[in-house]
């Protein structure tokens, strides 16, 4: 396997955003790309990665590997890049070590890591496609913005798509709050877009730590899909270039009603 | 104060085992008080005014309870009963055997000093102070929770019924704040807070004294109860060393107590009631490499979250299990499906 990314940013930015959450993954390797799915210790969320081949140039894989890795370990190795480095992965067939080269694309510097691997015995759950009652689209630093306003007051958050448009409400010790976004187009900046696609009314509860968490991954883009259905995990969903993704599922709260 | 210059020493044979110590509390690491009866001369005419007197024993070790000690007595009495007829003095100016003996005169009902004099310990065992000191949040330190001893036992004294005119005590921390600061609690008190207070006012000296004799009884009876329940019963390597060298006087820097706590050392648990885990000396033992096991502490779990794997089809057992309901939502299997 042999994968050379233009900017070592997109990776450290991907493995920044899931370290909390995931401490040993499989990165699953074949002829389109790049897999991650890990599951957080307390099964409440998942998260899922596919970075196509054409995210890298050039892309050469022939054979299903599996590259388990501490996540810890790769962050460490991951710092000693520059952004702006071009990065290469290579692993053998029956891989014992992943090496990393960072090229800087300013001078003649070449650095070069191994880092030793670890069997992991993951199950491979399948995620349902599942056609969602909502989908809300909305810059990422929005999302990132309600979830730290509202921890403040509560350990969850009540999402509730209606026709009127989306609410983010939380109630806690101190009191309560909420944020109403409705949709919204921008012809001046349409990055500020808040498009809302609704089936169906839905309204569920989820722990806000982990919704913070996922925000981690602002960075990777700027706009991120929330899909929802009653009884149903959260999607939460940040597109990367070439049609590659990163994706967190979030189970809903029960019993909570507001 | 009781100085570390005090730790080489062995404690008398026959050791009083004051009123003070509660053996159920002690070993089960609960922090206590105990109160001696109010003396029948100040039940009978409450308006005798009184001196009382603090002290503290047992502040440094990581073994064992910290003590602390208050004592009382009529004004006039202050000097001819305790300097001049007993000769108490600072608790590290006395041997062993004399203190021990003074604290007994003292639970003696005949004697002068039982009928005169009321004393006071506060026993603060190492689990509280090392709970206090390693919250998380706001932490509880050790010269706080000695001030909070000392208010609440002095306090105990006026509730019942004793005229304190003047208190001593041995400072903790800057002696104006601390005197400022009970001052406020106390405002029809003469209240002197001062350095080396244990050599200079006989009721210091008192104080330290029951604090000292209590201390160091309560920590006899912890050992007592390890000896007689080794750590390995069955096993034909019960430290035999240990019984002969004991674990000293508690102090980290003796060596008998540093042998101790690294021959007696559970890799899980540590120690048990009697040690303060707040202590680098604890705390370096359990986490030096080897030495302990690492615990690994489970992902705290939601109550009342779903989990994801209720939603996936996470093996074919739970497939089939679940598949009247998940139907709907169970799509392809991961692999082509993904990509």
């Amino acid at each position: 396997m042999e994968a050379r990314l233009e900017q070592a940013l997109l990776l450290k930015r991907v493995v920044e955003a899931i370290k909390d959450l995931v401490q040993d993954c499989n990165f699953d390797c074949n002829d389109t790309g790049i897999a991650l799915q890990a599951m957080d210790n307390s099964h409440v969320a998942l998260v899922s990665m596919l970075l196509k081949a054409e995210a890298f140039s050039p892309y050469r894989c022939d054979r299903n590997i599996p590259i388990g890795i501490n996540l810890t370990s790769l962050t460490k190795v991951l710092r000693c890049a520059q952004n702006d480095d071009i990065l290469t992965l290579k692993a053998e067939d029956s891989p014992d070590t992943i090496n990393l080269t960072f090229e800087s694309s300013e001078s003649d510097r070449l650095s070069e890591y191994d880092i030793k691997l670890m069997d992991i015995d993951q199950d491979h759950l399948g995620i349902p496609e599942t056609e969602y009652a909502a989908t809300i689209t909305m810059p990422s630093a929005e999302f990132q913005r309600i979830c730290r306003d509202l921890i403040a007051l509560s350990e969850s958050v009540s999402i509730e798509a209606t026709k009127e448009g989306v609410k983010f409400s939380c109630a806690g010790d101190i009191g309560n709050g909420s944020v109403t976004l409705r949709s919204h187009t921008n012809v001046e900046k349409p990055e500020l877009n808040v498009e809302i696609d609704l089936a169906e009314p839905v309204a569920l509860t989820f722990s806000l730590k982990y919704l913070v968490n996922f925000c981690k991954a602002s960075a990777l883009s700027g706009s991120v899909k929330l899909c929802l259905s009653n009884e149903v995990p959260l999607l939460v969903e940040y597109g990367l270039s070439g049609s590659s993704w990163l994706r967190f599922y979030l189970a809903p709260k029960i019993g909570d009603e507001e | 104060m009781a100085a570390p210059c005090a730790m080489d020493e062995v404690p008398p044979e026959n050791l009083f085992i004051a009123p003070s110590i509660d053996v159920p509390r002690l070993l089960s690491g609960q922090s206590y008080s105990y109160h001696s009866p109010v003396p029948r001369a100040l039940v009978d005419d409450k308006v005798t005014e009184c001196v009382l007197g603090v002290d503290e024993a047992g502040r440094g070790p990581v073994l064992g309870p910290m003590v602390y000690a208050l004592f009382y007595l009529p004004l006039p009495l202050h000097r001819s009963l305790l300097a001049e007829t007993h000769h108490f003095d600072d608790s590290k100016v006395l041997t062993p055997q004399v203190r021990s003996n003074l604290v007994q005169k003292l639970c003696t009902a005949s004697t002068d000093l039982h009928q005169s004099c009321g004393w006071a310990a506060k026993v603060m065992s190492p689990r509280d102070i090392s709970a206090g000191m390693l919250k998380p949040a706001v932490l509880y330190n050790l010269n706080q929770q000695a001030m909070d001893a000392t208010i609440e036992l002095i306090k105990d004294v006026f509730a019942r019924g004793v005229n304190v005119k003047e208190i001593y005590i041995d400072t903790i921390g800057p002696p104006q704040t601390y005197q400022a600061k009970l001052s406020r609690i106390f405002p029809t008190t003469t209240i002197t807070v001062a350095k080396k207070a244990d050599s200079l006012y006989p009721c210091v000296s008192a104080a330290s004294v029951c604090a000292k004799v209590t201390r160091d009884a309560a920590l006899e009876v912890c050992y007592r109860a390890y000896t007689a329940a080794p750590l390995t019963p069955e096993g034909s390597e019960a430290p035999a060393t240990a019984e002969v060298e004991g674990w000293g006087s508690g102090y980290p820097s003796d060596a008998r107590c540093s042998g101790w706590l690294k021959r007696n050392m559970d890799p899980v648990f540590g120690w048990g009631n009697v040690c303060r885990f707040s202590w680098n000396t604890a705390k370096d033992l359990l986490e030096a490499k080897s030495s302990a096991v690492n615990v690994e502490w489970p992902a705290q779990e939601d109550e009342d979250n779903t989990r994801m794997i209720d939603f996936l089809p996470a093996s074919r057992r739970d497939q089939k299990k679940n598949a009247h309901k998940m139907a709907t939502w169970f799509g392809v299997k991961v692999g082509e499906g993904l990509f």
